[in-house]
């Protein structure tokens, strides 16, 4: 029974990260040499960068929300109120930007691999329901 | 029949190893990972548009109120005379304070890869394997007072200033709420670097490792912590036997905390229970 969700999970991200990051390398290859976009809309989310040995890489998801990838797994990026982002990594470090709670993660993350968990966490929106996973404790 | 949670630093040499003992023999079944998981599953921030209710919200005590509660229910069904025991920060402030014990909740983090390598839940003991965190670290891991941007605990001081608000909670109901108890306690503040984090986030800052992000619950000291912030929002309920949780309707349509946040006699999930039915626990247990 897990193993079988195990893999069924895996694969979802598999396809995930590969939609997301050929949607990204896309747009990124539509820069001119000197980096300015040529005719793409500027995504001012976008980032791709080797930081603290990790690729990060960063960009504006569907309804503009950040989307973030460390070494090609998602990291989910919680928006805050006073307009700054918290990772699942860190929620005691606010930063002001996408690419700067992703450097954050890194560094809280040491050598350790981003796990499926932090790719959306928080996950339940009804008031009055249980946590769509079927968590009980 | 009441119960009693106590101070960590006064229980015996047998409290601490009873504690313990049932603490390991909850990972053993499986049953302290649902816990962890069910932390994870409702942390959302306040800025995503979404229904919050364990963090940045009104209902951060009561939901982890209940969330102790289901705990210590757990492991009093493995021994009947254990409690969850409290860690007054503001008191053992310390590295060197004996909550950090062997025998106990183990000490720091070691400087390489923030590992817990002393005490019942290092990894070598191969009873404490993390299961559910984010990242694929199987280890506790701390990183005592950030090093790297060094951070103390919050002090007497700084809690008798919460404990001096008159009113449970305030618009926006989120981190930005600029008065009110529960936002003070939790808190969230605004300024830069470590100013940003008082109290009860400060805490998490200080522990570091594990307890900064959604896997805070495979760190056991995540309940000490929790049960002295349940403690002072006892206190103050005492304080101020007018001051009921608020908000006490849902905002309206059209307000921005429309069904984002939890109202007095709205249901929390999981367990369906509202804060009004978790105002009062002096029937369930009291503090010593």
């Amino acid at each position: 029974m897990i193993v079988p969700r195990r893999v069924a999970l895996r694969s979802l991200f598999a396809l995930a990260v590969t939609a997301f990051t050929g949607g990204a390398l896309g747009r990124i290859a539509t820069r001119t040499p000197s980096g300015e976009p040529s005719g793409a809309p500027h995504d001012p989310l976008a980032f791709d960068e080797m930081y603290g040995g990790r690729r990060i890489l960063g960009f504006a998801g569907p309804g503009g929300a950040p989307v973030a990838f460390v070494d090609g797994r998602p990291l989910h990026l919680m928006r805050c109120a006073d307009g700054g982002y918290v990772s699942p990594i860190d929620h005691y470090e606010s930063c002001p930007t996408p690419l700067a709670a992703t450097r954050a993660a890194v560094d809280e993350l040491g050598a350790a691999r981003l796990s499926r968990f932090a790719a959306a966490h928080g996950d339940h929106t009804e008031p009055t329901g249980g946590s769509p996973r079927g968590v009980h404790a | 029949m009441v119960y009693t949670r106590k101070n960590q630093r006064d229980l015996t040499g047998a409290e601490r190893r009873k504690f313990v003992a049932a603490v390991l023999e909850l990972k053993r079944t499986g049953a302290y990972d649902e816990f962890v998981r069910t932390h994870i599953d409702h942390y959302s921030a306040d800025g995503e548009g979404r229904l919050r209710t364990a963090h940045m919200a009104p209902s951060f005590l009561p939901w982890h109120r209940r969330f102790l509660l289901e705990f210590e229910k757990a492991l009093r069904r493995i021994d009947p005379t254990v409690s969850v025991p409290y860690w007054d920060w503001t008191r053992d402030n310390s590295p060197a304070s004996s909550i950090w014990g062997e025998d106990f909740m183990g000490g720091n983090g070691r400087r390489a890869d923030l590992q817990v390598m002393t005490g019942p839940f290092a990894h070598s003991t191969g009873r404490w394997n993390v299961t559910y965190a984010m990242s694929e670290t199987r280890f506790l891991t701390r990183d005592f007072g950030r090093p790297r941007d060094p951070v103390a605990l919050p002090t007497q001081a700084q809690l008798d200033e919460v404990m001096r608000e008159r009113v449970y909670d305030v618009a926006p109901w989120n981190s930005t709420s600029a008065s009110g108890f529960r936002n003070r306690l939790e808190g969230w503040a605004p300024g830069q670097g470590n100013e940003r984090f008082r109290i009860h986030n400060r805490v998490h800052r200080w522990v570091g490792g594990l307890m900064l992000g959604g896997g805070s619950v495979n760190d056991p000291v995540f309940w000490l912590h929790h049960s002295f912030v349940d403690l002072v929002w006892s206190r103050w309920q005492q304080r101020n036997p007018g001051a009921a949780y608020l908000p006490a309707e849902p905002p309206p349509l059209g307000d921005s905390q429309y069904r984002k946040v939890v109202a007095r006699h709205q249901p929390m999930a999981p367990w369906g229970v509202t804060p009004a039915e978790l105002f009062d626990h002096s029937r369930i247990y009291r503090y010593a």
